[in-house]
């Protein structure tokens, strides 16, 4: 059998495999879902402190309000919203929207260019 | 539907739709939180703790971590099933995963039922 063939080559070096744009989108919402996971817990923390009395409140209004503060808040924004709008794809995909190989193209494009305008917008009403 | 004998781990139908309507209500309550939060800020302490004590709020944001959990429950698995190949090692960090999303969900309760409202 392998003789009959010629070796075919194998790329497994992430280094030289040229990932299509629906794959760095669709990558993109794999890493931010698992870091959003492991986000959780500290939301669940942060949310728990505010409530529970007036001086742990403005400690938590003061920590989100101070420049890493606004920077994590950022970070948080942006990982949150590209799953969402990923995901929104991946849920059009299911309904039959969207599906040719040109439309998804174009869709993943939009999606990067969405994120990269409200990175913008969003990081300069927050840090300026 | 189920074509291959998958025996007890059946098709993932179920996991596949909870992932979707878990994913609607997460998109919407966080729109609304934001778009909330934007055209009414939170003054003071007074004002976070009695807009959190309401009861549509809390069952919002107990609707909202029960499909929050689910969602990282199906989302997680998928991840695992991707790129943990041994099954021992698969079987014991989705069982940590298991336990540590039943905690965090434990946990929201208490904060949602006790917590919110002391």
């Amino acid at each position: 059998m392998s003789d009959t063939y010629p070796k075919r080559p194998v790329y497994l070096n992430l280094l030289r495999i040229r990932l299509p744009v629906g794959g760095v989108v669709s990558i993109l919402h794999r890493i931010t879902g698992v870091l959003l996971v492991l986000l959780i817990p500290v939301f669940l923390f942060v949310l728990q402190y505010s409530l529970a009395n007036n001086e742990a409140y403005v400690r938590v209004a003061a920590s989100i309000g101070s420049t890493g503060g606004r920077v994590a808040a950022l970070i948080l924004l942006i990982m949150l919203a590209h799953h969402l709008l990923a995901g929104v794809r991946h849920l059009l995909f299911d309904v039959d929207i969207g599906i040719g190989r040109i439309a998804a193209r174009r869709s993943a494009w939009l999606v990067l260019v969405v994120m990269a305008i409200l990175a913008i917008v969003s990081g300069g009403c927050l840090l300026l | 539907m189920n074509t291959r004998n998958t025996g007890s781990a059946g098709s993932g139908l179920g996991e596949w739709i909870l992932q979707r309507l878990s994913a609607v209500y997460l998109a919407v309550f966080l729109l609304w939180l934001i778009f909330h939060f934007l055209s009414s800020p939170v003054p003071d302490y007074a004002a976070w703790k009695t807009w959190f004590s309401q009861g549509v709020v809390r069952l919002g944001f107990a609707l909202f971590f029960v499909s929050l959990l689910i969602h990282a429950w199906v989302g997680m698995r998928s991840v695992f099933l991707d790129y943990l190949k041994p099954l021992w090692l698969r079987f014991l960090i989705q069982m940590l995963m298991g336990l540590g999303l039943l905690a965090m969900g434990l946990w929201a309760a208490q904060i949602l039922l006790v917590e919110a409202v002391r």
